[in-house]
């Protein structure tokens, strides 16, 4: 029940992009359409749910104080967590290295479709983000996947939804100065205000 | 050449013994001052509990708060059952200063151990407990002195990690930590209800009483998190009071 | 154009330290170029942080810091990286920069620490600095490169501290933490909320950006 409540908070409530604007680069840069805003979301969907539950498993048993317990005694005091950054976006860059690799040995259509994305997520800010809150909060490793396939649904969500109003946005008449990102900037306030209401939900 | 897998294996193995090497050695270096840092906001948070220390605290320089803190407090750890503690599970010393509350708050409420910092200055007393919950967002902790009589709260320090700035972070204020002062933890009839923050901001002090305070106007889901962290932080520490406190006043009573 | 004759070389073919296409570097991201309203990179920490002046401060010092380093560093390694790891290779030199800072911050601003906690990490992943990296510092010289970081640096730092300057100021009647509105003899005044929550950045960013859209004459389409 816990899980599924965090699960729900991780899409919603605490939206990567409304309430921590995490990944805010490409979400701008690729929701002019949505067939790539979907390409790019199910991308980070899949990264997002592969890479958290791998950095708890680096953090917990290698990087936390104490973490290297299991090696012996001695080795209890050792705290790594400075090299949490380091270690966490090498994770990240090596595991979308190697998704970008298999999937285009094994299915060429939909690295047509992905794969120019994949690079692109390994300096996304929400997947870091979301592993350094894993970190910071000390979830279980059942709570870590949980968040991590919560925060990439909700990455989803609003890309696709962004890239759905700006679609539209494209037969109104915008002053020039506020074409683009100044008129994109304003949709993702008025989204996030909608996402507000998803606030103090607790089940 | 720069193409070749040897190469690349050489060059990420160099590479990652240059970094590696350059941040364990920083780390080294300013380990120490972290600690420092570390200790200097636990005992400063500490001290920001007693409102006449908080006052003080902001125009002292980092040195002038480590001597006034071991000038003015000295701590105990209890477990659960409110017997005192000095080595744990693994027979290593504790520092009340060094629990960590918030791995503590992470264990079985019966395994954890409860530091007390005793406040004595001019015949001045209190009891400041450390205190720590779930707020609206993320974790809110506080430390909460007591006077002798184990029922009034002198002063309250709380702070948070990601409350909602000008909402529920308010709690970090001045303005909303002072209406704590002189709040009772026991209603008329001597029962344990602990300090409830209201629902909805502006309320005449008759009709709060001595055991409610004032609300914070679109803060409600934070304040609910403020109570209950205080009824179970101070509901754990009345086993300790009743053991270590009330029990040795007895005793020294029956004496005399 | 004075300081270009002032600060002339000694040796003749070398090029002045601050000539007239290096000062370029600098000065094109502070408006022209802008690497948050014109390139749209590094939006994340910009919107994040900005709710007070104080730490949004020590977050533009931090990148600006970051940036330069970042593309010092590997300018000097340009022609050592091989290409296929190179990305991974900036980011292990990018996250090393970071966590330097995140310690020095830890030890002697520790107030500033547990305020901006994930954020600094997440320089990391700021798109400025891998934006940076890949399409100068790869292809430059070392000074030219540290130049280029400071000029992006720059044009990230004025941003951020105009989007907190209105936030602060509107969220909680602010600026760097002074009550300026009580200051002037203005109690009660009215804040914002909405200001301070995440909404606020958004739509104050987007002032910014209609506002110098409109004066460089930039139209996105």
């Amino acid at each position: 029940m816990d899980l599924l409540n965090l699960g729900i908070k991780s899409i919603f409530i605490e939206n990567m992009i409304f309430a921590y604007f995490l990944g805010m680069c490409s979400f701008l840069a690729v929701s002019k359409k949505v067939s790539t805003a979907f390409g790019l979301g199910l991308a980070v969907v899949f990264v997002l749910g592969m890479t958290v539950p791998m950095n708890w498993l680096l953090n917990e048993f290698v990087l936390k104080e104490g973490a290297l317990a299991w090696l012996g005694a001695d080795f209890a005091t050792i705290d790594l967590s400075f090299l949490r950054f380091i270690m966490f976006i090498a994770i990240i860059a090596a595991m979308v290295q190697l998704v970008e690799m298999t999937i285009e040995k094994y299915s060429p259509s939909l690295y047509g479709s992905l794969g120019i994305f994949l690079p692109l997520i390994a300096v996304n800010c929400a997947i870091l983000g979301s592993s350094l809150f894993m970190a910071q909060r000390d979830y279980t490793i059942g709570e870590a996947t949980v968040f991590g396939f919560g925060s990439g649904i909700g990455f989803f969500l609003a890309i696709v939804a962004l890239a759905a109003i700006r679609e539209k946005l494209k037969y109104s008449n915008v002053p020039d100065g506020l074409k683009g990102l100044g008129i994109t900037m304003f949709i993702t306030g008025l989204m996030g205000i909608a996402f507000m209401s998803f606030m103090g939900i607790s089940i | 050449m720069r193409q070749s897998n040897t190469y690349i294996i050489v060059f990420s193995l160099i590479l990652t013994v240059v970094l590696g090497g350059l941040l364990s050695g920083v780390s080294q270096v300013l380990g120490p001052a972290q600690k420092k840092a570390v200790d200097l906001d636990t005992k400063k948070q500490i001290l920001g509990a007693i409102p006449a220390e908080k006052a003080a605290l902001q125009s002292m320089t980092p040195e002038q708060i480590l001597a006034r803190y071991s000038e003015v407090i000295s701590s105990v750890v209890a477990d659960y059952n409110g017997n005192l503690v000095t080595t744990n599970e693994k027979g290593e010393p504790i520092v009340a200063e060094n629990v960590n509350i918030e791995k503590n708050y992470k264990k079985p409420v019966d395994q954890r151990v409860f530091p007390v910092f005793k406040y004595s200055e001019n015949g001045e007393e209190a009891y400041i407990v450390p205190t720590f919950g779930a707020g609206l967002w993320d974790a809110i902790w506080g430390y909460v002195a007591i006077a002798p009589d184990l029922e009034t709260i002198i002063g309250v320090s709380f702070d948070h990690k990601g409350e909602t700035p000008g909402l529920g972070a308010r709690i970090t204020t001045d303005e909303v930590q002072a209406r704590y002062q002189g709040k009772e933890m026991y209603d008329a009839q001597g029962e344990f209800v602990s300090i409830e923050m209201v629902k909805g901001e502006n309320h005449s002090d008759s009709e709060l009483g001595a055991n409610k305070v004032d609300g914070m106007a679109g803060a409600t889901l934070t304040a609910n998190g403020v109570n209950s962290m205080l009824k179970n932080y101070l509901g754990y520490y009345q086993s300790y009071f009743d053991k270590n406190v009330r029990n040795a006043n007895a005793m020294t009573l029956n004496n005399n | 154009m004075s300081t270009e004759t002032l600060e002339a070389p000694v040796v003749k073919e070398k090029e002045a330290l601050l000539s007239k296409r290096r000062k370029k570097f600098v000065t094109d991201p502070l408006n022209d170029d802008n690497p948050v309203t014109v390139q749209v990179l590094g939006i994340c920490s910009a919107l994040a942080v900005t709710t007070q002046m104080k730490p949004t401060l020590v977050m533009a010092i931090s990148v600006t810091l970051v940036l330069m380093f970042s593309n010092l560093i590997i300018s000097l390694m340009r022609n050592a990286i091989p290409t296929r790891v190179r990305i991974i290779v900036q980011l292990a030199v990018v996250a090393t920069l970071v966590t330097l800072v995140n310690e020095v911050l830890k030890a002697y601003a520790y107030d500033m620490y547990k305020e901006l906690s994930v954020f600094i990490g997440l320089i990391i992943t700021n798109c400025i600095v891998m934006g940076r990296l890949e399409a100068f510092a790869l292809g430059n010289k070392p000074y030219d490169s540290m130049l280029d970081g400071l000029g992006s640096g720059l044009g990230y730092s004025w941003i951020i501290l105009a989007v907190a300057f209105f936030r602060e100021i509107w969220g909680s009647g602010n600026v760097f933490g002074y009550p300026v509105f009580e200051a002037i003899g203005i109690e009660n005044f009215p804040t914002n909320g909405l200001m301070v929550s995440p909404v606020g950045a958004f739509v104050v960013l987007g002032f910014i950006i209609w506002v110098q859209r409109t004066k460089t004459g930039y139209v996105e389409h």
